[in-house]
């Protein structure tokens, strides 16, 4: 989840988009050399609070705790998740699944990692008391509705049944449901383990702790990080980790509010890695960085939704292709993005396993289709389409209205709204019933999180299925892949669920995301893995 | 003179608990729910919302909202943010940035507005006078946004003669920003210090100094500048709430984690207690620059006198 990123992306685009004109023309690449002793500098964007990891549910605070903690499972070149901290998970019902640990793991305190750890970190996370942002993460877990017995109402247990220690290095994990793709979640912030050290005298993670993380990672805290004073994290390497550890000894996060701001400190060589870099800035980016200047694919994802429950305007499916048929994605991509998008053709993004290129036909771009079709339907002669002006989405916005002004003949009214939550409020207030913008990015890297949150029944009322779309056969093919044997069979299910979506477009994908990352002449290996974080054990510094 | 520090300090609580109760009903006012905007996008866990709406008093009605707010504020406690951090930390973090960013760029304003307008003035009507007041339009017209970029980009990136960005580098840090922010500040009282000072140089009691044969540093130093300080200093205690509260922009640019910038973020995400905190405190600065301003015309000009 790309929550503060985006909020300071805005914030900074926002203010800085009347200066970015000032902004181009040529500089050197910067000065500066690298000591010895100089740490890597990575940019980072002010974390949305201090370091717990059960409340962590964005990138910038992610990215500190995946330095500082070691997940049990992570995911390869071939994007296959493989066990990391865990030696082995195993189930036979995809219900039941039994974490055996790899010994020689220890705390940055010395305390050996434990199968405890584990246990009392998710039971803290899902306790309603608590008010951890990552709650909902367990709620497949067996026993996590004792613990959320709803406002008011006090927690009578003590954790979540379904969650059993076998011995020190062994525990099982009981869901309530069948759920193929579990493992898969276990790379994510919220499943980090928390040590004995970290609770307070009154069962609750101290302060103190959340401002210097003990983690059984690769890197450690130097010293308390002081949230909205401190410019940078320290990090040291920690010697007694026992797996593949970085080439280097010291990391330091700076944290910038201001990413064209970190591009120029990049350039002027007071910076090593930047994974954030804006628009404004790509041009120059590849003029003088050249191979320092990395442009990948990214798990988000950005559509154009349908009010589906709330409006029946939009009921005809062949009036939603012939919408979808009219926006030149491409063009949308390469000019107002600067190629900081790819033109979407999956509800599935390519960076995951289960994309399949040109899967949504009419994801292409067709005017003549499209007024045929449109007109054949009876399409409305007016169109509304809503956004959140506190993004960057006017531009693209507008030039997805000019596309169905120009191809459809019809009337667009572009309607911006404070924040994406009044478009919500008004959809259920029935003050607006017009499409609207709508973005999403991943929690865990699987095929099956595009589909379930955003276009489930169950996410109607808990998950962000904000069209109020609901298909009872792509429920039951979710159902399906959730309980199947093998990955492969999951996703083949998840496929089929994908193709309902295209068939009936609650949503019309337009764009992937993209990761536009830059680093300086001090490192190299710089690789960013699928949660969006940099892979720090390939990373090695050049003297 | 004592008397009459203490009655305008007085005067001051009333000023204070209007400001409050004005900022924290205008960012009441904004729409949306600050706990749902949290998660972004994505819809946080139900149950959560309502368990945090409680905690923050959320559900209670406006007046009872403010009232909790008082009643921790005079106790010393205003307040943490949604993410649980108490504004008083965030506060002195943020402040210290600002106050040193506000007072470099104070210094420098005094040092060259003061300085070219007084140059410009003694050469009055000449070339250097139109030169002064030509550069002085010019800088005006440019926004802090651009000077901004540009000097970041010029001496920062390419000469790299001052840090590009961040307070790393202590004091050195604030000597661009500085300079930025005080920028369209220096251009006005650049020609603020010429207009005032070219009049009283004109007035009577300047002709008699003159006459009486002083040198001319005395007569200029003495007498013209002394009178001629007054708009200045005006000018000056005005604008120092302004650099302090509305660096927003210098701030993003230069990686200053200061109050504007938070400001800024804190009426995006809604944190009443945070906006409320700030202001407060920035309306404590504005009312004691008013107060020292109030103070220096009776030094500067004996016929003042507060009883």
């Amino acid at each position: 989840m790309r929550v503060t990123k985006g909020a300071r992306i805005t914030a900074g685009t926002a203010l800085l988009a009347l200066g970015l004109a000032a902004c181009g023309g040529q500089s050197s690449t910067g000065g500066g050399t690298a000591s010895a002793d100089q740490p890597v500098r990575m940019e980072l964007g002010e974390p949305q609070k201090l370091f717990y990891p059960g409340d962590t549910t964005e990138s910038e605070g992610s990215e500190v705790l995946a330095a500082v903690f070691a997940p049990l499972v992570s995911y390869d070149e071939n994007k296959q998740v493989v066990d990391d901290v865990a030696e082995s998970i195993k189930t036979t019902d995809n219900k039941t699944w039994t974490i055996k640990l790899k010994p020689g793991y220890t705390w940055h305190n010395d305390e050996p990692l434990i199968a405890q750890n584990y246990v009392d970190a998710w039971n803290y996370a899902a306790n309603q008391d608590n008010v951890q942002g990552a709650n909902g993460f367990f709620s497949r877990v067996e026993g996590w509705a004792d613990l959320n017995p709803g406002e008011g109402k006090t927690v009578s247990t003590k954790g979540m049944k379904g969650l059993k220690v076998v011995d020190d290095s062994t525990f099982k994990v009981t869901l309530s449901k069948p759920f193929s793709q579990f493992k898969t979640m276990l790379g994510y912030t919220s499943f980090y383990p928390l040590p004995k050290a970290a609770f307070g005298e009154d069962g609750k993670v101290t302060e103190a702790y959340a401002k210097q993380p003990i983690g059984q990672g690769y890197f450690k805290f130097d010293k308390p990080y002081n949230k909205g004073t401190d410019q940078s994290i320290d990090l040291t390497r920690y010697d007694k980790f026992p797996g593949e550890k970085p080439k280097f000894d010291k990391l330091q996060f700076k944290i910038y509010s201001s990413a064209e701001t970190a591009f120029n400190d990049l350039r002027a060589g007071n910076l090593d890695v930047h994974d954030s870099l804006p628009p404004s800035a790509i041009a120059s980016a590849k003029a003088e960085l050249g191979e320092r200047y990395m442009d990948e694919a990214d798990a988000g994802v950005g559509y154009i939704g349908f009010p589906m429950q709330y409006n029946k305007t939009y009921a005809n499916v062949k009036v939603r292709e012939a919408i979808s048929l009219a926006i030149d994605r491409k063009t949308i991509a390469e000019t107002v993005f600067s190629g900081t998008r790819a033109p979407a053709d999956d509800f599935i993004n390519p960076l995951l396993d289960g994309y399949r290129p040109g899967a949504c036909a009419v994801c292409t771009y067709d005017p003549a289709k499209a007024k045929s079709q449109y007109a054949a339907n009876g399409g409305p002669k007016t169109l509304e389409l809503g956004y959140n002006s506190d993004g960057p989405h006017k531009e693209w916005i507008e030039a997805v209205a000019n596309n169905l002004r120009a191809n459809l003949g019809v009337q667009v009214t572009v309607k911006p709204f404070e924040k994406f939550a009044s478009i919500l409020d008004e959809l259920d207030e029935k003050t607006y019933g017009g499409m609207f913008r709508m973005g999403w990015a991943i929690d865990y890297p699987s095929a099956e999180n595009y589909l379930t949150p955003v276009f489930s029944t169950v996410a109607i009322k808990t998950g962000s299925n904000y069209a109020g779309w609901s298909n009872k056969a792509f429920d039951d093919l979710l159902a399906k892949g959730d309980g199947a044997a093998t990955q492969a069979q999951g996703l083949k299910y998840y496929q089929q669920a994908d193709d309902i979506l295209i068939k009936e477009l609650p949503y019309i994908p337009v764009y992937f995301y993209r990761t536009n990352a830059a680093f300086s002449q001090h490192v190299k290996g710089v690789k960013i893995n699928l949660l969006n974080q940099v892979e720090w054990t390939k990373v090695e510094k050049v003297a | 003179m004592s008397r009459y520090i203490i009655r305008r300090l007085i005067q001051a609580i009333p000023v204070l608990l209007g400001a409050t109760l004005l900022i924290y009903a205008i960012v009441f006012a904004l729409p949306g729910d600050p706990i749902a905007a949290l998660m972004g996008e994505k819809r946080m866990d139900p149950n959560l919302v309502t368990i945090m709406r409680e905690q923050y008093h959320l559900n209670d009605p406006f007046l009872v909202q403010y009232w909790y707010y008082l009643v921790g504020l005079f106790g010393g406690d205003f307040g943490t943010t949604f993410a649980g951090v108490p504004v008083t930390d965030i506060m002195a973090g943020k402040f210290q940035v600002t106050i040193n960013l506000a007072m470099t760029a104070l210094v420098m304003e005094a040092v060259i507005g003061v300085g070219l307008g007084l140059y410009a003035a003694l050469r009055h009507g000449r070339a250097q006078d139109s030169m002064v007041l030509a550069s002085t339009l010019v800088l005006i017209s440019i926004p802090t946004l651009v000077t901004g970029f540009v000097l970041q980009l010029l001496l920062g990136v390419k000469v790299g003669l001052f840090p590009v960005a961040g307070v790393t580098d202590g004091w050195r840090s604030y000597l661009l920003p500085g300079f930025v922010l005080a920028g369209t500040s220096i251009a006005y009282l650049t020609r603020l210090t010429r207009t005032s000072l070219v009049e009283t140089l004109r007035a009577d009691y300047i002709r008699t100094a003159v006459a009486k044969g002083l040198p001319r540093r005395r007569v200029v130093g003495r007498h013209a500048l002394r009178n001629a300080l007054i708009p200045l200093i005006t000018y000056l205690g005005a604008d120092l709430g302004t650099l302090m509260g509305g660096a927003v922009i210098t701030e993003t640019i230069f990686n200053l984690p200061g109050i504007g910038q938070q400001l800024f973020s804190s009426v995006y995400l809604r944190e009443q207690s945070v906006v409320v905190g700030i202001v407060t405190v920035l309306v404590l600065i504005y009312i004691l620059a008013n107060l020292i301003v109030d103070l220096l015309y009776a030094v500067l000009d004996p016929r003042i006198r507060y009883e």
